[in-house]
């Protein structure tokens, strides 16, 4: 299967808001067993491409393909293979994090005693078994993005979309995802995350793109993109914008 | 220009009331920005308001208007004292308040309670149904003009806005204290009884009412609306006709006890404010009870739905199931088809019935209660408890994604929440039945009252289920039950219409049956009725469904709060 197809494929993919673009033709090939690391400043349309990409958000334009099932023509199979966690979406967030994690794999219809199994071990080794049946909306920040990745990883997916998901974790959960992550791709799993966390992509992905202003800018893997600069360096070549203040905001320094 | 850091945090400008109502209308005007739809609606629901408010107005004035001075305290505290019971209750029962701007927004401003809770009552006046009230107790002003001068036309001017003012701090004071009590887990329960002894106290009141228009003992009428006029209910109101009627004194001391009245309540308001504000993010203490013996599967079911197959089908019911319990607004709504749900049809029906208090015989049952007309409080609660889920996605808000992701079908979907709100339907369904033939001293009405109950509400699940697809708005994330956008409120009340009447349409075939089968349809009624019910609902959902499978994106898009 790895060999056939991209395990995501994107083409066209354009989406306007109330006449503002927010994402104006994206084409991606994401090769299968890949860390993909999508780039890109607040605004530039990451969670717009990638809630496309998975069937959240129906595309004014263009298609999107998981290991080459259509995520809109065809979205039972593709929704299969797919393992998603979005940003800005709520969870569940009145069950429990052992319910929640039961009502995805039967969701995904799993059987029941592997749904166990599988959250026993989620739960274990992301921290949360702890929590017991603390309802998830009185997880802290941190906590909820790990249990909305058990979430996305429970029914074992082959391709893995995650929305910025090191955004408000700790060091410590942060180094557990990046080790759960890892050991998922190794066993031949794709994951897709967006951040602007130059630091985070450099380390992990085998692959960037740079978005900004809903167009990719840089696309490759990511010697391809950095060449001999930081990863940081190319970034705001690419996006532009100022970095350091000038004469204004004197008030600042008394 | 460079000013040092320290010293500009004191503010140059005062904030006052008219920031707030500024805001307020920004917020309103960029929430219609791009949404033609929404303008329309906003326009249809504020003709309907303005239509009846011109009828109400020459209600009022009618007394005036027809020179007869004899009604005109009657109806300015009758007319009165119903306008604020209903502000009072009706938010709590069916509408909830326009919360366009959520208190907890304003936690981090440097903002003393007291301009907060001026500011937001400004703002809250601010609003379709406050204009609409407002013209339409004017009619009190005519007719305290026509009877006393420029002096009572003044003062009952000055006595309908007052009481205007009463009419929305009672409202977002009730709501308000109800919405930290719901909160809390401790007192959740003990708000629910509350809740239920308000919705019952209408039951005494209306029936004293008609046992006293069929006595027709004016003076007897006439006494109660004094009283009335002296208490907060009605003294804004009869102010004016006090005036005109001679009594001068008593005006000042009436708008007296009004004043005193709001800023009772607003201190009040401003109590519960403060926990509205500050307890926002959580929904109490964490129940920290590490008891994870079981497997997480056995967890997510309750015990009431331990039956269903550990499968798809059974997750969404369990979930749903959970959450009807678990969510305040969801729960909130269950509470409100309980106590409507058995104390209107308790009215109706007794209150049908020439049941007097002076009455000879006493309290009897057998009166002129009929099968139509049981028949047709059965059809009003069935519809009453269907038309909650009108908006079933919107309780869900951006979580709904999950099941987006997952691909779940639409049919599977809805036949899951049916089944899961049935859990909780169901059984009250049965004790409103069981109780109301027992009131009424007709046991074997039972079986054709269950059958008329569940064809409404099969018809309900049916009508909702296409409104909750293709109707669906966001509600706000904000730990108030009862609130809602403004926008909302105008898309709530004519969808909520809508469905009523198209699922009141589909059940009046059972009062019809029930007028004409005679004795045959208290064996025929029940098994019909279900019949009925679940063929409506699967149909419902078999045809619903399909349009849920087109739309699962923009569904979830319109469920969505936009931020």
């Amino acid at each position: 299967m790895t060999g056939e197809h991209p395990a995501l494929t994107l083409r066209g993919l354009a989406k306007s808001f109330d006449g503002k673009i927010a994402v104006a033709g994206v084409d991606l090939d994401v090769p299968a067993g890949s860390f993909y690391g999508l780039l890109g400043p607040n605004g530039a349309g990451k969670t717009t491409t990638l809630s496309m990409a998975v069937g959240l958000l129906r595309p004014d334009a263009g298609s999107a393909w998981v290991l080459g099932s259509d995520v809109w023509a065809d979205p039972v199979t593709a929704k299969q293979l797919l393992g998603v966690m979005p940003d800005g979406v709520r969870l569940f967030d009145r069950l429990s994090g052992g319910e929640l994690l039961a009502y995805h794999g039967l969701l995904r219809g799993m059987d029941p005693t592997v749904v166990d199994q599988r959250a026993a071990e989620l739960l274990d080794v992301l921290a949360l078994a702890d929590a017991g049946r603390t309802l998830v909306v009185d997880y802290s920040a941190g906590m909820k993005k790990k249990i909305g990745l058990a979430c996305a990883l429970l029914h074992g997916p082959r391709l893995l979309v995650l929305d910025e998901p090191f955004e408000a974790v700790d060091p410590v959960s942060a180094a557990l995802i990046r080790d759960i992550l890892q050991r998922y791709v190794a066993g031949g799993g794709t994951v897709v995350f967006s951040s602007h966390v130059m630091e985070v992509v450099q380390r992990l992905c085998s692959h960037v793109a740079i978005l900004a202003e809903g167009t990719i800018k840089r696309v490759g893997t990511l010697e391809e993109v950095r060449g001999d600069r930081s990863l940081e360096d190319v970034f705001v070549e690419v996006v532009g914008g100022r970095t350091a203040t000038g004469e204004e905001l004197a008030w600042l320094s008394r | 220009m460079a000013v040092p850091m320290n010293a500009p945090a004191r503010p140059v400008r005062r904030v006052t009331a008219r920031h707030f109502v500024r805001l307020k209308l920004r917020v309103m005007g960029n929430n219609f920005r791009g949404q033609g739809w929404r303008v329309a609606l906003f326009l249809v629901g504020s003709l309907i308001g303005l239509w009846f408010a011109v009828g109400a107005f020459f209600g009022l004035a009618a007394p005036g208007l027809a020179g007869d001075d004899r009604y005109a305290l009657l109806i300015a505290a009758f007319a009165g004292g119903l306008t604020v019971l209903g502000w009072l209750l009706l938010p709590l029962v069916f509408f909830g308040v326009d919360e366009t701007l959520d208190p907890a927004r304003f936690a981090l401003l440097p903002l003393s309670r007291r301009t907060l809770v001026t500011g937001l009552f400004a703002a809250a006046l601010v609003s379709v149904p406050t204009v609409a009230m407002l013209l339409a107790l004017s009619g009190l002003v005519v007719t305290a003009g026509i009877f006393g001068g420029w002096s009572a036309a003044v003062v009952a001017a000055i006595g309908v806005v007052f009481g205007l003012l009463l009419c929305v701090a009672a409202a977002r004071a009730v709501t308000s204290a109800f919405a930290s009590m719901l909160r809390s887990r401790r007192v959740r329960d003990l708000a629910a009884v509350l809740l239920a002894v308000a919705a019952a106290l209408l039951g005494p009141l209306q029936i004293a009412g008609l046992a006293a228009i069929q006595d027709a003992n004016w003076d007897r009428l006439t006494g109660l609306a004094t009283v009335i006029g002296w208490t907060p209910f009605g003294a804004a109101w009869t102010a004016g006709i006090d005036m005109a009627q001679g009594r001068v004194w008593a005006a000042p001391l009436k708008l007296l006890i009004t004043a005193v009245t709001i800023v009772a309540l607003l201190i009040w308001w401003s109590r519960s404010l403060e926990s509205a504000m500050v307890g926002a993010a959580s929904s109490g203490p964490a129940r920290a009870r590490p008891e994870l013996t079981s497997g997480v599967v056995a967890q997510l079911f309750p015990r009431a739905a331990g039956w269903l197959r550990r499968d798809r089908f059974g997750a969404l019911v369990a979930r749903e199931a959970r959450y009807w319990w678990r969510d305040a607004r969801r729960r909130a709504n269950l509470i409100t088809i309980a106590v409507v749900g058995l104390f209107v049809p308790v009215m109706v029906n007794l209150g049908g019935q020439g049941f007097t208090i002076d009455s000879e015989q006493g309290f009897t049952s057998a009166g002129s209660s009929s099968p139509v007309l049981v028949s047709l409080s059965m059809l009003f609660v069935g519809l009453l408890a269907a038309v909650t889920l009108a908006n079933q996605f919107g309780f869900d808000g951006s979580a709904y994604a999950a099941n987006v992701v997952a691909g779940v079908p639409g049919r599977l979907e809805l036949h899951a929440r049916m089944a899961a709100f049935s859990l909780y339907v169901l059984p009250m369904l049965a004790v409103v039945a069981v109780v109301i033939a027992l009131v009424l001293g007709e046991p074997a009405w039972i079986g054709f009252m269950v059958g008329t109950l569940l064809a409404t509400y099969g018809a309900g699940l049916a009508v909702n289920s296409f409104v909750s697809v293709l109707g669906a708005y966001s509600l706000p994330e904000t730990s108030n039950p009862f609130a809602m956008n403004s926008g909302a409120g105008v898309v709530k009340g004519l969808l909520t219409l809508v469905a009523m009447l198209a699922t009141a349409a589909i059940g009046v075939p059972m009062v019809v049956a029930a007028a004409l089968l005679g004795d045959a349809w208290l064996w025929l009624g029940l098994p019909l009725g279900a019949a009925y019910g679940v063929g409506a609902a699967l149909l419902g959902a078999y045809l619903a469904g399909d349009v849920l499978d087109r739309r699962l994106p923009e569904l979830l898009a319109m469920v969505t709060p936009r931020r």
